[in-house]
């Protein structure tokens, strides 16, 4: 078991991080179509992330994981709250932020089916700014880290779903980020590519004092791989902390469910 | 290192448009059928007294003046649908949100996503010019070229506002864009693009002032075809760049609200 160093700097802060949608109630409403409706998809979350760490973001289906990590990744505007990442406020300094973070979604399309993996990465390479000679040096180092570098001139269509998620890494790893964003990392993959991914989190970026927050649903997956959780509910967080520490001698799935039950009927 | 970004677009782009090698001589062929059906249309047309008067200040020939104006009505439709149609292509090919988790502003996108419409527009009016001239006797021995160039740019910058405006839409309601609809009807009806302005309704005429597209044609043909100087597309070359100076701070006004307001909704991917 590798053992990872945790040295004590906030890579990622948020203060009352809240997210609300308005909606129109439309045809659910025809009376009222043009009523719209408020919708909390992430309330008040307050969370620290320090640098070298797993951490898991952790809820069932609509708890508000993703909307969370896309108000992280700058794509989504909070409604109120804050947020810093690597020192830069998430609103006012977002170029800052997307300089030091990667998004690595399960969504194959994010690729350019009709190019190489090859050609897809020289583009990106030039959206995170690197130069001609930096993208020439860096795009067969990240290749070789994910094991693509033979398969690297084939069209991305013809790529396995475990060879997409090899190349989204790939991306990710690029401009040499501080905080990697991975949602659903392992969908779609096998147990042997979820594996091999897991070890790479580990062996790859950990050690290389990287940080790590991936938003699953899968709890045997935040159980082996992740040093804290936080486990997400109705956009809330319930409760975040080491593995261990929050479910002792309990599996985390029974922890889980004994949580969100609870919430649910307090609620 | 400032060119990096627009590049590697335009790079991106030629690669996927020809990984479609069929659809890309196809457009080609499209072309010659369309320059071949005017060029009968104009012999059906012949040099009718009321043809030679109407075109008079063009020449007075029918084939020249509308092979100019399908030409350059071009960029018309890139400019107009463009950059809507680049952001929607890529909200659809799921693409858009993986280029705006990079340090890369989404003006830098729209506008480096539009570039190879523009480039791929300029190669087909070259081709419908090269075809009148080489095998439909087009006379472009008078042309005045950098006249025409500098039309031709402020034609792009005019019709390239509308653009942004019209990909301001998409950005809030994903489908359904009544601006470039308008326009882009109003300035075929109205632009002088089949037929001279001069035999429109005298109100229509009035209503013709105000699109770009009737400066913008008038400018290349009296340069192309009459190699007119400056100084004769002095007033052309006027009302295009009063309209950019207008329509283009407005139109960059507009796309910021969108932005903000699809990334408010959290819409950005959405199509």
């Amino acid at each position: 078991m590798i053992q990872y160093t945790h040295m004590a700097e906030t890579v990622l802060q948020t203060r009352d991080l809240t997210k609300e949608f308005t909606r129109l109630r439309g045809l659910s409403s025809p009376r009222r179509f043009y009523d719209k409706t408020r919708f909390t998809a992430v309330d008040k979350v307050n969370l620290s992330v320090e640098r070298g760490e797993i951490f898991g973001l952790l809820g069932p289906n609509g708890a508000g994981k993703t909307t969370l990590t896309k108000m992280l990744c700058t794509l989504i505007l909070p409604t109120s709250g804050s947020a810093t990442i690597c020192g830069h406020d998430l609103v006012r300094n977002g170029d800052r932020v997307k300089s030091t973070i990667a998004l690595i979604s399960s969504e194959e399309r994010s690729f350019y089916w009709r190019l190489s993996g090859r050609r897809n990465l020289e583009f990106f390479a030039a959206l995170y700014g690197l130069s001609r000679k930096q993208a020439r040096e860096r795009i067969p180092e990240v290749l070789e880290t994910v094991g693509m570098t033979e398969a690297a001139d084939r069209r991305f269509q013809e790529y396995s779903t475990g060879m997409k998620q090899r190349m989204a890494l790939a991306r990710g790893l690029l401009a040499d980020p501080e905080i990697f964003f991975m949602d659903e990392p392992t969908k779609g993959l096998d147990p042997l590519a979820s594996r091999d991914l897991h070890q790479f989190i580990r062996d790859r970026l950990i050690a290389a004092g990287k940080t790590v927050i991936i938003a699953t649903h899968q709890l045997a997956e935040a159980e082996e791989l992740c040093d804290r959780v936080g486990i997400m509910y109705r956009g809330r967080m319930q409760a975040v902390g080491g593995v261990r520490e929050l479910a002792g001698d309990e599996s985390l799935a029974g922890f889980f469910h004994t949580l969100v039950s609870s919430t649910g009927e307090r609620q | 290192m400032i060119l990096r970004k627009p590049l590697a677009f335009l790079k991106k782009d030629f690669l996927m448009e020809i990984s479609y090698r069929f659809a890309f001589f196809l457009q080609f062929g499209g072309i010659f059928f369309s320059v071949v059906m005017f060029y009968f249309v104009a012999k059906l047309i012949g040099d009718a007294p009321t043809v030679q008067s109407s075109l008079s200040r063009y020449g007075g020939e029918y084939f020249s003046f509308v092979l100019v104006g399908i030409a350059f009505s071009n960029f018309l439709s890139v400019g107009l649908g463009s950059f809507s149609t680049s952001i929607r292509g890529e909200q659809m090919m799921g693409t858009l949100e993986a280029m705006l988790v990079t340090p890369t502003r989404l003006s830098t996108v729209i506008v480096s996503s539009s570039q190879w419409n523009f480039a791929f527009t300029s190669i087909r009016v070259g081709v419908y010019l090269l075809l009148g001239a080489l095998f439909f006797g087009v006379d472009f021995s008078n042309a005045s070229v950098l006249p025409a160039l500098t039309a031709l740019v402020l034609t792009v910058i005019a019709f390239s506002s509308l653009g942004i405006i019209s990909a301001s839409f998409i950005m809030i309601f994903k489908r359904g864009d009544p601006l470039a609809w308008l326009i882009s009807t109003s300035s075929t009806l109205l632009g002088g693009v089949y037929y001279p302005v001069s035999i429109l309704p005298h109100w229509l005429q009035v209503l013709s002032l105000f699109f770009p597209i009737t400066y913008a044609l008038d400018a290349i043909r009296l340069s192309l075809l009459q190699g007119y100087g400056f100084a004769g597309i002095a007033r052309d070359l006027l009302a295009l760049t009063v309209f950019s100076i207008v329509t283009l701070p407005i139109s960059l006004v507009i796309f910021r609200y969108a932005v903000r307001r699809a990334k408010k909704d959290g819409s950005l991917a959405y199509y």
